[in-house]
């Protein structure tokens, strides 16, 4: 595997700033959510809400576990851990930012957008990610982009923080050339 | 004129532990010669029995061949080839059949028909009480007179004990056995495995040993007191066996049994509720199977037999609480003893011919086998490096209800002598 | 999103022997998320959808059937009763026929209670259907089992060093036995009362005996489980009769007195014999258990539906989880 790093711990912070500048340029004060879909989604949510908060008031916070709305149960190697979500707020007519680190094929936010919906209905769902690596299989696209980042299907794209992983980095695998 | 000379066999008897490397030469079925470096004569087949051990023909006293009346399950020659298949040359067929075995005119009907179908002896058991009910006595004496060797009522064990008594005393006057299913039904009711730590935690109603111990105590009391000649069938529990070795040293005149699958399994096998493991009595504790074992090297336990109880699979086929009681044997014993005691050195070959051989013949009031020259050849040849896999297609036996099938077991048996004919020869060919 | 991988996946539930501490722990944290569904107003996920649950009863049970109709439905299951009449179990027919009948209809999950121990166990092994014990003969309950501890712990997150005494007919209970081995390996200590008759010398090692209720106070238990006596036992000679075993057995007003005072938690399996196992006072007690249980039943059952998996979908390794 020959490895590649993206982002750095210098980028993704000020990747983070972007984020947060786009989204309150769109939103400015008004009631919002931002929602992360485990594991990894949350950590860039709860940034991207501390980022926020230093320019405007309170953001409401929740939590996905899409395990239970998974369409490959059958196919994996493991059940995934059902941790559970948690969404304390009213749902019925918020304005809701859902945050992942990787979008891939799409599916994850397919499985996000049907949790929310059983909760309630939204105003509105946005998607923020930290990194797009293409190839989807849903007509599904963020609303905010950290970075855009060419891959093969086979490549992986791992987002690394601090608080999960010890260290922020975004690193593109790709197989050794033959 | 037909011969052949066994070269190198190990000649297996009870008057010693180990085989002994000899020569045979038989000639048209009556043993010529024992002896070392015997040469044969022109015309004779050699077999070279080098490492094959020669045991006397086993006796299996106690065997269900289901006809008349269960057919379907087991016949008279099926039996019979599976007890061949097992180096049985000859059996004692129990009477709980359907008709029962309860007159002379069935003894002989049985005979006729075991004559005719069975390539091997068949002695018959009479019911001990008309219709197994454990009421009226049976006509025993008419009975002796076709032949019948022992009386039992099998799984119906005697409730009262005056009939016992009667009967004890009655079959004095004859040259024949009680047998006796040591079991208290007050206490065994319902129960389906061995009342202990397994059936507690495997949720089935168990039968406790006391049922089988109180049995075997008052039916040796009674046998003492009116000095009958009983013997108990199927014993299962170390108090039991310390119960007949009492009785033996006051002198009552008592023989008894155990099956191979109590002297090798217990209880805790039961986990998986495979009703090829159901048998009455059950399979009981590490301890109980201990004390079988010493039961059967000091000579309280005479006999070890089958119990053969062929059940079809339909049969076998229900949930652990109702599937019927019994495992079929003649076909495994040989090899299980060999497998888990003989090669392990827990038993020696001279004792198991004396259990298998010996002591059932003399039950039966036969002197037991001899390869003395001038005796009919009565024998079967075992090559202990074999091995043998008990799979439905392979077992001569009409039901396959065994707790060793699909398992493989150390041995072969390549010959079964009866005079000139080597019965294993006959059924491969057929 | 990482899979996070806990057990391999596991076809049948049969036992809780056949489960150890780590493997009940990950189901009674799977029942948590679980059961905060039940605050929302969809209460249904989609993660069995287009599976098909058969309910599998020989033995009659309303309760447990509806239970587990109901965890099945809110995953999203398609749920079918086969009807067993009790006319047609009798002896000679072959639960094999039943079974082969069940094969050919393709049947994702089973979940099977029969009066005779073992038969869930054997249906499993002729099956590709995932089965779940929903309790055979006096040998196993499974479910029943991990609800209990689901609602034990709830009470108490750090089960390790607590107490708990079942009292009652443990020789006939299938309950008894499952809820005796949940207990142990997470670590609770474990008495039995009741009867000499119904609380058998063959009990597990780690059970202590108790034939008072002045040794269950010395044993001092958090939680006292109660289980349900049957009439028929009465018959059998296991007790004299249902007074008596109400006076020494049972949780009389003084009794509850003493257990409210010390500020003791009641659970029993249901349903209950008001007058026999305890007073009417005890079902209204702040700290009986009984209805939360009945909630967590649901909760459990999920959980367990979710962490089987039937053998025909094959899991084949994937190496990430698409995002």
């Amino acid at each position: 595997m020959q490895e590649h790093t993206i982002l750095d711990e210098t980028d993704i912070p000020a990747v983070i700033r972007r984020l947060a500048a786009q989204i309150l340029e769109r939103h400015g004060d008004a009631p919002l959510a931002v929602v992360g879909i485990r594991t990894r989604g949350v950590t860039l949510a709860d940034r991207l809400v501390q980022e926020l908060q230093r320019h405007r008031g309170d953001v409401d916070r929740g939590t996905l576990d899409i395990s239970l709305y998974r369409d490959d149960l059958d196919n994996l190697a493991a059940l995934p851990h059902v941790e559970g979500s948690d969404i304390s707020f009213d749902i019925e007519g918020a304005r809701i930012i859902l945050c992942d680190d990787v979008l891939f094929t799409g599916r994850t936010i397919r499985a996000a957008m049907n949790v929310l919906l059983d909760y309630g209905r939204p105003e509105r769902i946005e998607l923020a990610v930290l990194a797009d690596r293409g190839h989807r299989e849903l007509p599904i696209a963020a609303t905010y982009t950290g970075v855009t980042v060419d891959t093969r299907h086979d490549d992986y794209l791992r987002v690394h923080f601090t608080e999960t992983d010890r260290e922020d980095r975004v690193i593109h695998y790709t197989p050794e050339a033959s | 004129m037909s011969a052949f000379l066994l070269k190198r066999a190990g000649i297996v008897g009870s008057g010693h532990p180990d085989p002994v490397e000899r020569d045979l030469l038989v000639v048209d079925g009556v043993i010529r010669d024992l002896g070392e470096n015997l040469s044969a004569p022109d015309g004779a087949d050699v077999i070279d029995a080098q490492g094959k051990i020669l045991i006397p023909g086993l006796c299996d006293v106690h065997v269900h061949l289901r006809e008349p009346g269960r057919e379907d399950a087991e016949t008279i020659a099926d039996g019979t080839e599976a007890a061949i298949a097992g180096g049985f040359t000859r059996v004692l067929a129990m009477p709980n059949t359907d008709p029962p075995i309860d007159t002379g005119g069935m003894v002989t009907f049985v005979q006729s028909m075991a004559a005719a179908k069975a390539r091997i002896p068949v002695s018959v058991a009479g019911c001990l009480t008309k219709g197994r009910e454990g009421a009226k006595l049976a006509e025993i004496a008419d009975m002796a007179s076709q032949g019948a060797v022992m009386v039992t009522d099998c799984n119906h064990a005697l409730q009262d004990a005056y009939v016992l008594r009667r009967a004890l005393e009655y079959t004095r006057h004859f040259d024949m056995v009680v047998g006796v299913y040591p079991d208290t039904p007050a206490l065994s009711d319902g129960g389906v495995m061995h009342e202990g730590r397994e059936s507690f935690r495997l949720g089935l109603p168990g039968i406790p040993a006391m049922a089988e111990e109180i049995g075997i105590e008052r039916d040796l009391r009674v046998a003492a007191a009116v000095k009958g000649r009983i013997h108990i069938q199927n014993v299962s529990t170390a108090e039991g066996v310390a119960s007949i070795r009492r009785f033996k040293e006051r002198g009552v005149r008592v023989t008894a049994e155990t099956t191979p699958h109590h002297l090798l399994l217990t209880d805790r096998m039961l986990e998986g509720y495979n009703t090829h493991l159901k048998m009455m009595p059950p399979l009981r504790t590490d301890e109980d199977r201990d004390a079988l074992l010493e039961g059967v090297r000091d000579g309280t336990l005479d006999i070890i037999a089958t119990g053969h109880a062929p059940h079809t699979d339909f049969e076998k086929n229900l949930d652990f609480l109702h599937a019927p009681f019994g495992v079929v044997g003649l076909e495994t014993a040989l090899l299980c003893l060999y497998t888990d005691l003989v090669h392990t050195g827990k038993m020696s070959w001279g004792q198991l011919a004396a259990s298998l051989s010996d002591a059932p013949r003399k039950l039966l009031r036969l002197a037991p086998l001899s390869l003395a020259p001038g005796h009919r050849l009565e024998a079967a040849l075992f090559d202990p490096e074999g091995e043998t896999t008990i799979e439905r297609n392979t077992l001569k036996s009409r039901s396959f209800n065994s707790p060793w099938l699909h398992q493989t077991l150390k041995g072969r048996l390549t010959h079964v002598f009866l005079g000139e004919d080597d019965l294993l020869a006959d059924s491969r060919t057929s | 999103m990482n899979p996070d991988s806990a057990s391999p996946p596991r076809k049948d539930l049969l036992t809780i022997e056949d489960l150890d501490r780590e493997e009940i722990l990950a189901i009674l944290d799977t029942a948590k998320p679980f059961k905060d569904l039940f605050t929302r107003s969809v209460k249904k996920v989609p993660t069995l959808r287009g599976k098909t649950v058969l309910n599998l009863f020989y033995e009659p049970s309303t309760r447990t059937r509806t239970s587990f109709e109901i965890a099945a439905k809110r995953l999203s299951a398609d749920v079918t009763n086969f009807a067993v009449s009790t006319s047609s179990v009798v002896k000679g027919e072959s639960i094999l026929d039943t079974i082969d009948t069940l094969q050919a209809m393709k049947v994702d999950y089973m979940i099977v209670r029969h009066q005779v121990s073992g038969v869930p166990e054997y249906i499993a092994r002729h099956t590709h259907a995932a089965v779940i014990n929903a309790g055979d003969g006096y040998h196993a309950h499974p479910t029943q089992a991990l609800l209990d501890a689901f609602t034990f712990q709830e009470v108490f997150p750090e089960m390790e060093g607590k107490r708990i005494v079942v009292a009652g007919d443990i020789l006939h209970s299938r309950v008894a036995r499952s809820v005796f081995e949940v207990m142990h390996k997470l670590g609770v200590e474990v008495g039995a009362f009741g009867p000499a008759t119904l609380v058998p010398d063959t009990v597990p090692d780690y059970v202590r005996p108790l034939a008072s209720f002045d040794e269950v106070l010395e044993f001092n238990p958090h939680v006292l489980y109660l289980l349900r006596l049957q009439l028929e036992r009465q018959q059998a000679n296991f007790f004299p009769s249902m007074r008596e075993y109400h006076r020494q057995y049972g949780v009389t007003a003084e009794r509850f007195h003493i257990l409210r005072e010390r500020g003791a938690w009641i659970m029993h399996p249901g349903p209950v014999n008001r007058g026999v196992e305890l007073v009417d006072d005890v079902m209204t007690y702040e700290r009986t258990l009984i209805n939360t249980q009945v909630e967590n039943g649901i909760a459990t059952r999920m959980a367990i539906l979710y962490h089987l998996t039937p053998e025909e979908q094959k899991r084949s390794p994937r190496k990430e989880v698409t995002a």
